[in-house]
This record gives structure tokens, sequence and C-alpha cells, in this order.
């Protein structure tokens, strides 16, 4: 028996007709419901926001008045405010640096050598902090560092105290102990943050054919030319990405700046402060807005410097 | 005619002890080889159960040459290539390169170039730094490798490119700037890793003209790798035939094409007819394996051979003709204007007894 050329239609075969001669009506339909959650309900409320920093608060009544002004702006350049956004910044700065330096020779490692088991290993060890409550990783790094804590008692028992205490005497990381210094805050947020910087620098380093090291040893290059001019400029792509999530996470973070450290604010903790007990929604919205702007001229001055040359 | 056949039967040379193992150098006196392989092995895997990528190679390579190995793929011609650019080191054995042992030198310290498979261009860099790379890793100053960059551009005809970047080029271009980037750095050997072939039929048959007539300009010794026979056999002034970690044959393109030492010599370089021992008995020969070139074969009413005709292929310059006989498997080629069997009929064919030739078994 020989079968049917055009056989019987269901409705269903209408269907995979009607997407396949119209493939864009498929595609429509499936971006729609992320398109409208992203358009409406992020982006919407991204204005919002942006709207409530132009308004600003009667200092009178207390209540927000729906006029547009600078005002709230201009309160972002006092001093105890710009003390709070260089703080966040310059943490950021040093926890985004930390991050790619730990992260590079595991990422390498994990991008060129590693294979088959070592590769799922790899994998397992890099995602499996992320598993855990960030809470119960960040109480459990107060107990670490605290002055009773398994840090100063192994520094103890083995005769290096003075490395902690001196870094605990240099100006501005004053504290009794790592767990009550800023010193400590910093630690905790690259263990926190570091995941986010291996993975995509790892995923871009697998792109890095071997032929590329090979054709630049081969062309007279050592090894550390050969990272500088071929193998970071490569991994760029890579590197930038990872900032971004640990520049902007360290930068809205407001739990760890409360739980570890010298209890000095952050931009995060203060868009929390403002909002809930001050009640001063204009002025968490235009401190809510400071990230953004300092990605913003982040992404423009890496683009500027040829970061994204090599996607 | 039979009869006649067999009392004076002339053999062409069969080498049956292994052939010289320097490859007929067209150089007119004795100097240092450009490069040389000692009982070469480079073995991967365990110690216990190794993979014999190159297993004890003897070779040769004169100063000067245009020098091929050809290979099917996994027979160990890139790993050797490998160990001269220094991407790879012998497990023993020495490899020399102007006589100096190199077996153990970093990549970064021979003078050799290599020109990569996938050419392996820095996407990040325009076509002039990538040029320029080796000049700028050694320190040579920015005005000084960008003039000699864009020399070697207008060598390999790319003067307008320089400011590109890789992405934008075809795959002839780029394998242009690959070459540029090599030669630039004025190395005594340039190895090429399947140079051609990544490109299309008309682009190759250009480049290999190209390569050839740059060869012969720039004097250096030229080592390229390829599976494709003809490619090696048109191109190279020597070559090896590797098979399984060892060359099977070195010699002239013609010496490996008329008189191919060994049954995988003559399977793997072009289309040569592999008789058996009882066949070549049976057209007169010592029972060994022989070869027969496909267009020494001719339609001749009294041949020695009655092979049935299994299939025609019209080539234009002629017809490949598809035959069997007792099991055997042959071909003929039949220059054009010739008259041609009929599919499924027999046909008696005959040939130059001199283009019979003896091979060894493996």
């Amino acid at each position: 028996m020989t079968p049917a050329i055009f056989p019987a239609r269901t409705i269903a075969d209408h269907l995979t007709t009607l997407f396949w001669r119209h493939p864009r009506l498929l595609l429509a339909l499936m971006v729609a419901p992320p398109l409208l959650w992203l358009g409406v309900i992020y982006l919407g409320s991204l204005a919002a926001l942006l709207l409530q920093s132009f308004y600003a608060i009667d200092e009178f009544s207390g209540m927000v008045k729906e006029e547009l002004t600078l005002k709230t702006y201009g309160e972002l350049f006092r001093t105890q405010n710009l003390d709070i956004i260089l703080r966040t910044l310059i943490m950021s700065a040093a926890v985004t640096l930390a991050c790619a330096v730990l992260a590079f020779p595991v990422a390498y490692y994990a991008a060129r050598y590693a294979k088959g088991r070592w590769k799922a290993a790899f994998y397992l060890g890099v995602m499996l902090p992320l598993w855990s409550s960030y809470l119960v990783k960040v109480y459990a790094w107060k107990l670490i560092l605290a002055k009773e804590g398994i840090l100063t008692w192994a520094a103890e028992s083995t005769g290096t105290s003075f490395l902690i205490n001196g870094l605990l005497s240099i100006p501005g990381l004053e504290g009794s102990s790592l767990s009550t210094s800023p010193a400590g805050t910093f630690l905790v947020f690259v263990y926190i943050w570091l995941p986010y910087m291996i993975l995509p620098l790892q995923a871009s380093l697998e792109r890095v054919p071997t032929s590329m090291l090979e054709a630049s040893a081969d062309l007279g290059a050592t090894r550390a030319q050969t990272f500088r001019t071929v193998i970071l400029p490569l991994a760029m792509p890579g590197v930038i990405a990872g900032s971004i999530f640990t520049f902007s996470l360290t930068m809205g973070d407001y739990i760890i700046p409360q739980i570890i450290g010298n209890s000095a604010n952050f931009i995060g903790m203060a868009v929390y402060q403002f909002q809930g007990t001050a009640g001063n929604i204009p002025l968490a919205a235009a401190f809510a807005v400071v990230p953004i702007l300092i990605m913003l001229v982040y992404l423009t001055l890496a683009k500027r410097a040829g970061a994204f040359d090599a996607l | 005619m039979g009869a006649e056949q067999k009392t004076d039967f002339p053999m062409t040379s069969a080498p049956m002890t292994p052939a010289p193992m320097t490859p007929a150098p067209m150089m007119p006196a004795p100097m240092t080889p450009a490069v040389e392989f000692h009982a070469v092995t480079r073995h991967f895997g365990t110690a216990a159960k190794p993979v014999r990528a190159v297993d004890g190679v003897d070779l040769t390579i004169a100063e000067g040459a245009f020098f091929a190995m050809l290979g099917p793929s996994g027979s160990g011609k890139t790993t050797c290539l490998r160990l001269i650019s220094g991407f790879d080191a012998p497990t023993s054995g020495v490899v020399r390169i102007f006589g100096q042992d190199v077996s153990h030198t970093p990549p970064h310290l021979r003078n050799v170039n290599t020109v990569f498979q996938d050419y392996a261009l820095f996407p990040h860099l325009n076509v002039r730094d990538n040029v320029a790379y080796g000049l700028m890793v050694k320190g040579v100053g920015k005005s000084q490798r960008y003039a000699r960059a864009d020399e070697m551009l207008s060598v390999v005809k790319l003067a307008d490119y320089g400011s590109r970047k890789p992405g934008q080029l075809s795959g002839g271009q780029r394998q242009r700037v690959a070459l540029a980037r090599a030669l630039v750095n004025e190395p005594r050997v340039l190895l090429l890793d399947e140079p051609l072939g990544a490109l299309d039929l008309k682009l190759r048959e250009a480049m290999q003209d190209e390569l050839k007539s740059l060869q012969k300009r720039l004097g250096i010794t030229f080592i390229f790798v390829t599976h494709d026979q003809n490619e090696a056999l048109s191109m190279a002034d020597s070559l090896a035939v590797f098979n399984e970690g060892k060359i099977a044959q070195i010699g002239t393109p013609e010496q490996i094409y008329t008189q191919p030492r060994t049954r995988f010599v003559a399977d793997f370089v072009g289309s040569s007819n592999v008789l058996p021992p009882a066949l070549t008995t049976q057209l007169g020969g010592p029972a060994q394996w022989s070869s027969l070139r496909p267009e020494a074969l001719r339609l001749s009413a009294d041949g020695p051979i009655e092979a049935t005709v299994t299939a025609l292929r019209y080539l234009g310059s002629g017809t490949r003709v598809a035959l069997t006989t007792n099991g055997t498997e042959l071909a003929a080629f039949l220059p054009a204007g010739q008259p041609l069997p009929e599919p499924g009929t027999t046909a008696r064919f005959t040939f130059d007894p001199s283009a019979l030739h003896l091979m060894a078994a493996t």
C-alpha cells in the first residue's frame, strides 16, 4: 500500500501549516509574554523610579510634592551622601578587581585544561555556593571573621595574628576584628560575587581557539606577551560581563554591609532607609539612579578602551 | 604475445630495500639540511597504552625544498609538523633545524613560522597589526614594523587591506594574511598546515601556483601537510607519504606516483590499480603485489586481461572505465576519441609491460 502523498489534515496540521508559512507569527507568540514582562513591569517601574527621583519631599509636611524638580538630586551632593556614593564606588571597584584577578586562573584552567570529570567538578565547585542561601553564607562569614571566630583562632595558633592586626590598623579599615572592618565587608563581597565573574570569563576564554595561542608563540611571543596581547583582549568581553555583575551587585547590595563591617552606609542601605523609615521616596529613587549612571559611564569607558573589539 | 611477455618482463625498478631517506634534493652541493628527524617518536596517552602518533620517523628535508607530508588523518603528518614548530616535543629521538637540536626548544625561540589551518588570525587586531605581530613582540618600532608589514602585504597582493579586520576578509584573503604574517619574520623554514583545505576549488588551484612561485622567489624551505594527493604531487618537489605514524615512502612526486613502494602508497596516492599476487602472476610477473596505472591500460582484442565492464565515467579528457576481472576491480582510462566498450560486456585489455610496478605487501 502506498502512503497518501497529502495525508488527511487535522486541526494541528492546519496550525503547523500556518506557522510554517508565517514563521514570524510563531516567534511573535513566543517572545510576546517575556517582552510584555520586560517592557511593562520592568521598564515601567524603572520609569516610575526615574519620575520619583525628580520629585522632592516637603520639608514641613514630609509629604512628596509631585512637581518636577532637581532639588532631590542636589541633596545627593551633600557631604554625607557623597561619602556614601564614594564609599560604595570604591568598594565595588575593589571587589570587581579582586574578583577578576581571582577568577582568571580558575576560569583559564577550566576553559583550557579541564576535561570531562574535572570540568564537571569545576562547574559544581563554582555553582555549589550559589545553591545555599545568601543570608546563611553571610552569617557564616560573620562567625568566621569574628573576634572569637575560626580565622582569629587559626591566626593565633599559627602565630600570624600580626597579619590580621596589621590589616586592621590600616587607616580606613579599622575594626576590632575583620567582621567589624571594611576589609571584612570586602572579603565577603568577593566571596559572594566571585562565581558571577568566573562563569562569563570561562565562557569567553573557551571561545579562544588554541591555535591562536600557538600562533602567538609561533610568532615569537613569550607567555607573558601572549597573555597581554592575545588572551586578555580576547577575554575582555567576558571580564566586562563579569564585572557588570560584580560591580552592580556590590553597588546595590544592602545586606552584607549591614551584617559585616563598621555599619558605614552604602547606596543600597541608603535606599533601604530612605524609602522605609525615613519615608523619603524621592531621595531613595535618586540614590537608586546613581548605580545606573555609574554603570552607563563604566560601559562607555570600557567601549572606548576597546573592550568589545573582540566581540 | 602472452608467452613472449613472460620471458622478458622488463620490470620497473622495485625498491624492495627501503628507499634512500634523502629525497632527491635539487641542491647542487651538500649542505646542512633544513630539518632532520632522527628516530623520532611521539606517543600520546599513558605509558602502558601509548598511542603512537609518530613511530620512529627518520627524515631529512633539504634547504630550499618544497616538501609535502602526505597522509590520511591520524597518520602522524600533523604531529610531525608540530614537532618542527615546537608545539609538541618528541617522546624520543632528535629533531634538528639547520643542524641544531631543537627537540625541547619552545616555539617562540625557533626561527620557523607556521601558517595555520584555520589561519588563527587575531580577530581583535586589524590586518596590519596581525602581520606586524611577530615584529611587535620582538620589539621592532612601530613605524618600522608597519613599513615591513605593508611591504609584505603587497607581496601577497593585499596592499590596501591593512586597516581591515580579519572578519571582513574572504577565506582566500585571510590565507594570504596568514602567509604574510608568517613571512614577515623572515623564517628559514615555513610550515603550512593544510594551507588550502578551507578554500574552494578555483581559489585552491590559484593559490597552489602562487605558493609555488612565492617559494621559488623567496628561497625559503616550505614544508606543508596535506591529505590531498593531487595537492602534494603538484606542489611539492619532494614528499613523504605517512601511514600509521611511519613514513611509507619518500621521493619526488614522479617516483611516488609511478613507483609506489607499498600497497598503501599505491592505494592512497591517486587512482592506481592495485593487483594482488595472483593477478600479477597471471599477467606474467612474480607472485607479488603490483600496481598498474589506469592510463596504461588500452583496449586490445588479444590483450592478456579479460574483464567485465561495469561502468563508464565521462571525464572530459577521456573516459574512466570500471572493470572486474576474477573478483579484482580495475580502472582503465581511455583518452577521448577512442572507441568505448559497452557496460555489461566483456572486453580485453593490454598494457605496456614496463607500466606494471611491483610493490611490498604492506
